[in-house]
């Protein structure tokens, strides 16, 4: 950014929505990461819209953080090129790519105050003193940590660090803003709260740009936009949240990515148009959304245990039954195992008219439309 | 917490008070009490005397307390320096050939001072560098035997700084070098603090180089002090140790207190 | 990382190592240089030419070889007497802590950086054939002779030695002691150890790797020392360091003192891989 920029910014300050930079994409293209000749990162192709918040999902090892740390400038790629806004940064160095980064231990300066925290970047690139003010007081004001501008770090809890942290990234107005595992330091409630913060954040800079990298499933479904669930070094599954939750289009992204019953079935009509298939489950004869599914092919049936319900009624036209192995209340939910046919399923239950005992047959019920099929080799 | 029963506890302390003084605290309270004493014939010191050091307050023994001092304040900026920037850079390299660089650094730490000052003999007499009988030659062996302690009190401190606070700065727009002096340096203070006190406390201390290369006009302070107990002025010897002594531990507790005042200073 | 990883504009230099290169030099130039010199003088004589039977004359001569055996002698006397006494000042302080056991704790912290001459002049006064022990002992008993000798002797180095370098056992220990879980102690308590039992089954093991660290340290500084037993200026006390001084300062002998210096430089640098090995283990 040029001094010229700031100062026009300077005149446009208004209020937290300027806090935003310009929208930018970032775009992996084939990159791949080696250390000591170990392939970290397997060819990586992906592309983050201007305003998107992706988050990339995935075991420790996955190669998640390896891709963050390569859009960072951290870890130069063995191969393939990395874009932000359109233009190659492969080779720039990280201070020169107009990003920002909030980590799982915060990282503030212990040596500054605050509000020299906040201004870190804004100084190091000679903003000029009145800017820094301004956007100093605006990202403060965003994280609702105006009154401790004075504070040593060593004097906030887990919380207030994290969210100076963040308010640190913001005053940069960078590109593209890149969280590491943010939040996993913070103990569970207090994650919550901060999951619900960065959603609000993000609904008030909706041009922000963020590569959310965690390994908690539930703050991905919570912010993301879209999900890359990596295993291995390599993209297993991408796609809008909501999508990749109700069809994943592998057995790793089903059971990463939340709980998930797969029920080994096979097809006995291929579809018809109607958007729908006939599979077959030992006696079961069931309907789930599908096209283009070959009759004859074995496929996981997968349905989220919420999905499965004891009562039946209309919407669920599909009926397996089985014998109740577990039963767990749990307050406000009841978990129960059943077994059909060998495989178990859970099912998750908010409310229960009677309380089934184990040994039980039971019977559960679910819409065509809250089920998807797997191919059973479509396991990367 | 070992011991508990009261009676216990009473032997083990008297035992420790009995070792500790006879130990440690009797040599400095004999060498406090000679550098005052006329005569030492019996049990105790007959005599006061403030006699040695007025006589240590000019003349040889002053020039022996100014050679010292200069000699470990240059040695150790020298060291702090030289070792600061060596920890940094191999840091910054990383990988095998950084930590046996790092090997290197400290092995001067053992070499005998004696050997190192007769290395620096053989080496400077004869050209191209000639700097035999020159007060550098001392600055020189000084800043050899001190050097590791600087470079390994940086590279501890430098070990204990999470990479996330550099990473982040730079990922904010700091260059290297804004890097290094705002964030880096700031961290390790109180490492470059302990050092350069390490350092000058081994230089005020160090013999065994020094009479291997020490120059008529620059005699440090333990020099001085061989000269005169070697002639029998034992207690003119004890009083410019305990000017010594006192000096190093004014310095220590005067780079203390700075550090803990730059660091406040800073926070201010 | 290395810059010269795959660019497209072809192979990089990678001029981050370059950074090293100034402090690299000055230890080239000052230490790592002369001390090839003394290995060239070692067998180079006066005239500058080659003359190794004056070489092995230095290491078969009764000079060397007393210095060496009493190197060795008072080095590993000195480096157990400061294990000893290490060790026991550590468990009081760390384990049985008395008021004030910190401040203790760091006064004997700064001997480390006070002169280890320092020790012998106090021992002159202490316990020299005029001093504190044997005016006492001659006045309680009418003697006419002071009765107590060791100062001039080997034991005189070694207890001085003792004296400055047990701090430097004294120091890792206390730091490995406080990493003792205290609740395992309460726990063997508890369970009717005896304090001798609890200390050589939990805390002593747990100190072992800081004592072999703060060991050989005080190993390699032990062989090294030089300004205690040159003030101690006793005849039959004459150890490698003061040999090479002698040789070189008072007979000018200067092949022979860069024979011993090797001899000297090399038992130093074989213990610093001791050190080095024990540290790590030690994870310092």
């Amino acid at each position: 950014m040029t001094l010229a920029a700031f100062v026009d910014e300077a005149a446009t300050v208004s209020g937290a929505a300027e806090l935003r930079g310009a929208a930018s994409t970032v775009a992996f293209d084939r990159v791949s990461v080696a250390y000591r000749g170990a392939v970290v990162l397997k060819p990586l192709t992906l592309e983050v819209a201007a305003g998107e918040i992706l988050a990339m999902i995935g075991p420790s090892g996955s190669g998640k953080t390896t891709a963050l740390r390569a859009v960072a400038g951290f870890v130069r790629p063995a191969g393939g090129r990395i874009r932000i806004g359109g233009a190659d940064v492969t080779d720039l160095p990280p201070y020169a790519r107009g990003l920002a980064m909030v980590v799982q231990n915060y990282a503030l300066f212990p040596h500054m105050r605050v509000f020299d925290n906040v201004a870190f970047g804004l100084h190091a690139r000679h903003a000029p003193k009145a800017l820094i003010e301004e956007r100093v007081a605006h990202a403060l004001e965003v994280v609702g940590m105006s009154q401790y501008a004075r504070r040593l770090p060593r004097e906030l809890s887990g919380g207030q660090q994290q969210r100076v942290a963040i308010a640190r990234a913001l005053a940069v107005r960078p590109k593209v803003l890149l969280l590491d595992e943010p939040l996993s330091a913070l103990d569970a409630q207090i994650r919550r709260s901060m999951v619900e913060e960065i959603a609000r954040l993000h609904a008030e800079l909706p041009d922000l740009t963020i590569l959310y990298v965690t390994h908690d499933q539930s703050e991905a479904l919570t912010l993301a936009d879209r999900i890359a669930i990596l295993r291995d070094g390599a993209l297993s599954a991408v796609g809008r949240t909501g999508d990749l939750y109700r069809r994943p289009p592998n057995r790793f992204s089903a059971e990463f990515l939340g709980r998930a019953n797969l029920l080994p079935v096979v097809v006995e009509s291929a579809a018809d148009g109607s958007g729908l298939v006939a599979v077959r489950a030992g006696e079961e004869r069931l309907v789930v959304a599908g096209a283009d599914e070959p009759a004859g092919a074995a496929r996981l049936l997968c349905v989220r245990p919420q999905n499965l319900t004891l009562a039946p009624d209309a919407a669920h036209a599909n009926r397996i039954a089985g014998v109740l192995r577990e039963i767990h209340w749990q307050g406000e939910l009841t978990h129960l195992v059943a077994e059909v046919g060998g495989a178990l399923l859970r099912v998750v239950a908010t409310r229960l008219p009677t309380i089934p005992a184990r040994g039980e047959r039971l019977e559960m019920f679910f819409s065509p439309a809250d089920a998807s099929l797997i191919a059973e080799d479509a396991d990367v | 917490m070992l011991v508990w029963s009261r009676s216990g506890k009473a032997m083990v302390w008297s035992f420790a008070a009995l070792v500790i003084g006879v130990v440690f605290l009797a040599p400095l309270a004999v060498i406090l009490a000679a550098s005052f004493a006329r005569q030492w014939n019996g049990v105790l010191p007959s005599g006061f005397t403030l006699e040695h050091y007025a006589e240590a307050g000019g003349g040889a023994s002053g020039a022996a307390v100014f050679a010292s001092l200069t000699t470990g304040v240059v040695a150790s900026l020298v060291a702090l320096i030289s070792g600061a920037w060596a920890a940094l850079a191999l840091r910054a390299q990383g990988g095998g050939a950084a930590r046996m660089l790092g090997v290197l650094f400290f092995v001067p730490s053992a070499v005998p001072s004696v050997s190192v000052g007769l290395g620096l003999l053989v080496a400077f007499s004869q050209k191209p560098l000639l700097l035999n009988g020159t007060t550098a030659i001392v600055v020189i062996a000084h800043f050899v035997l001190i050097s590791a302690f600087s470079f390994g009190n940086v590279s501890a401190g430098l070990a204990r700084v999470s990479p996330d606070f550099e990473e982040v700065a730079s990922c904010l727009g700091a260059t290297p070098a804004y890097r290094l002096r705002r964030v880096t340096l700031p961290l390790v203070a109180p490492y470059l603090f302990a050092a350069f006190g390490l350092s000058f406390a081994l230089s005020m201390g160090e013999l065994g180089a020094t009479v291997m290369v020490y120059p008529p006009g620059w005699v440090t302070l333990p020099v001085a002090i061989f000269g005169l107990t070697d002639r029998g002025d034992i207690f003119s010897g004890a009083a410019l140790t305990i000017i010594l002594v006192g000096v190093t531990l004014l310095l220590l507790l005067g780079i203390e207190r700075t550090s803990a005042i730059w660091a406040q200073a800073r926070n201010g | 990382m290395s810059d010269a990883a795959a660019s497209p504009r072809g192979v990089k230099v990678d001029l981050g190592a370059l950074w090293v290169a100034p402090p690299l030099i000055a230890l080239a130039v000052l230490f790592l240089y002369p001390l090839a010199l003394i290995a060239h003088a070692a067998v180079y004589d006066a005239t500058d030419v080659v003359n190794l039977p004056a070489a092995w004359a230095t290491l078969g001569s009764r000079a060397f070889v007393n210095a060496l055996f009493n190197t060795a002698e008072i080095a590993l006397a000195a480096t157990a007497g400061s294990l000893a006494l290490g060790l026991t000042l550590a468990l009081i302080i760390a384990f049985v802590p008395f008021p004030g056991a910190t401040f203790v704790a760091r006064l004997i912290d700064t001997f480390i950086a006070l002169p280890t001459f320092l020790a012998t002049l106090a021992f002159t006064f202490l316990y020299g054939s005029a001093g504190v022990l044997n005016g006492a002992l001659v006045q309680a008993f009418h003697l006419s002779d002071a009765p107590v000798h060791f100062l001039y002797s080997a034991w005189g180095v070694i207890l001085a030695e003792v004296t400055v370098y047990s701090p430097f056992v004294l120091r890792p220990l206390l730091a490995a002691f406080s990493q003792v879980d205290r609740g395992q102690i309460e726990a063997a308590s508890l369970l009717g150890a005896r304090p001798w039992r609890i200390v050589r089954q939990i805390i002593l093991p747990a100190a072992l790797p800081a004592a072999i660290a703060g060991g050989s340290l005080c190993l390699l500084l032990t062989v090294n020392e030089f300004g205690i037993v040159l003030f101690i200026g006793a005849k039959g006390v004459i150890t490698l360091p003061l040999l090479i001084y002698d040789k070189a300062i008072q007979e000018s002998d200067y092949q022979a003192a860069c024979v011993i210096a090797m001899v000297n430089v090399a038992l130093s640098l074989g213990l610093f891989g001791l050190y080095r090995v024990a540290a790590r283990r030690l994870g310092a």
